[in-house]
């Protein structure tokens, strides 16, 4: 049915242009503009609908690279879905993006229709964003200066379908620098940043600038999570026998045989406690401790992750502790009311 | 600090509302004589270049901007002329209302925000 013209407006000397119907006698340098506001109106309207359409958006940050960053990330927004919830993982590590290996969406292509990009779907139905899709093979490098990073940035955040979703997980490439910049001044209603360490100093420090950098952007710090903390080995020898290990640092630990011989020890290759200890000093929760685990690196590999070969390992037990923590500090997180502008 | 919470745009000036009950009034003028950017704060550094800044944003017409909020930390404003590009940190607004200078009497040095 032809709907009737709207009265008001076909009475009104207001002229609507609409991209690629616009009047003969404008410029194209006019044309253009009017384009250009077009899609940003358009854009603007859709980051407003995602913020009401996604309930939590949750930054993963560390301040250090390789502390497994895109793991835990992809490791939560799993648990999350593993739970039941409807899940999106957004991966803004634009230069090295490598969460779609994780996920097992290798070479996946993603869909455009009327303009908008519609997230691939990987393990446990986690709908997936990640500049992979868009490289034509995996060894082509992004070489792009910040003010590209940032129209891309904004177009995943603006031009996506994401649909009804109960949690975003974003995960950022290390550091405070334009990717978390622009996800903190472009997506509202963040529900807050979560930190991600290993224990050892290094990490410890860099992840202090990232709790900084939060505090100064005024976005919630959800917790702070250890990553690679402490590698479990399992042996057998008699039983009740106490057995002794040469661990990390000159370190001796003993471990006691059970009945059936076997035994187990947890060695901290990258020392302990660092992760606790920054949680404190920042007055942050301690969101949990994850197992330093060689299955990640073979299912990272493989596109299977350890939640997903595992559901029921001490991983995923891990996580699901870390996910619950999360869960609960959201709960509690601040809502600042809206600043009213007139 | 004091949360803002309402910001109400006159002809020539915004009355600033913090959730303590303080209202500022702020001008315009101020507003971009304090610009923050890259391109406007190396400007004021005391000597010649900061009074032509603040002569070039006297003779500028004057207009009501849009005002866009930058995360939960701050805001931008939007003129038809002049610099638009500053993002103004809830700090510095405070400040300027508290008539205090925004740049705490150091030339100021443009971080990333």
């Amino acid at each position: 049915m032809t709907r009737p013209p709207n009265r008001l407006m076909a009475d009104s000397q207001v002229k609507i242009n609409v991209p690629g119907q616009a009047d003969p006698a404008t410029s194209v340098e006019d044309q253009k503009q009017m384009e250009q506001a077009y899609n940003k109106m358009k854009r603007k309207m859709a980051i407003a609908q995602m913020g009401k359409a996604i309930k939590h958006k949750i930054m993963v940050l560390s301040g250090k690279g390789g502390v497994g960053k895109s793991t835990v990330a992809t490791g939560l927004a799993l648990s999350l879905a593993q739970q039941g919830l409807k899940v999106g993982l957004l991966d803004i590590d634009i230069t090295g993006p490598n969460v779609p290996k994780m996920m097992g969406l290798d070479g996946h292509r993603l869909d455009v229709m009327d303009g908008r990009i519609h997230p691939a779907k990987g393990h446990l139905g986690v709908k997936v964003i990640s500049m992979a899709f868009l490289l034509e093979d995996e060894d082509t490098p992004v070489v792009w200066r910040g003010p590209i990073k940032l129209g891309a940035i904004q177009q995943f955040i603006g031009d996506v379908e994401w649909g009804d979703l109960d949690y975003l997980i974003i995960d950022f490439p290390p550091g405070t620098s334009d990717e978390p910049l622009t996800v903190a001044q472009n997506l509202p209603d963040i529900s807050g940043m979560v930190i991600v360490t290993t224990p050892q100093d290094v990490a410890v420090l860099d992840s202090r600038k990232s709790l900084s950098f939060a505090k100064s952007l005024k976005v919630d710090v959800l917790g702070v999570i250890e990553n690679m903390s402490g590698y479990t080995i399992h042996g057998k020898s008699k039983p009740n026998e106490t057995v002794e290990l040469f661990g990390p640092g000159g370190k001796t630990i003993s471990a006691i045989a059970d009945d059936s011989g076997l035994w187990r020890a947890t060695l901290d290759i990258f020392k302990s406690g660092g992760g606790k200890k920054i949680a404190d000093d920042f007055n942050v929760p301690f969101l949990g401790a994850l197992p330093f685990d060689p299955g990640f690196v073979r299912g990272g590999d493989d596109g299977v992750h350890r939640i997903v070969s595992e559901p029921k390992g001490a991983s995923a037990i891990a996580f699901a502790d870390v996910v619950s923590a999360i869960k609960a500090q959201v709960e509690q997180s601040s809502t600042q009311p809206e600043l009213e502008i007139i | 600090m004091p949360q803002l919470t309402r910001l109400e745009r006159r002809d020539a000036d915004m009355v600033l509302d913090w959730d303590d009950g303080t209202k500022h009034v702020v001008t315009y003028e101020d507003i971009r004589h304090s610009c923050p950017c890259a391109s406007c704060s190396p400007l004021r550094n005391g000597d010649d270049s900061s009074i032509m800044l603040r002569q070039n944003v006297e003779n500028l017409p004057q207009e009501k901007p849009k005002v866009k909020p930058i995360g939960k930390y701050a805001i931008s404003f939007e003129w038809n002329q002049g610099c638009s590009s500053g993002i103004y940190r809830f700090e510095r607004l405070w400040k300027l209302g508290e008539k205090q200078d925004p740049d705490g009497g150091k030339t100021y040095v443009h971080g990333a925000w």
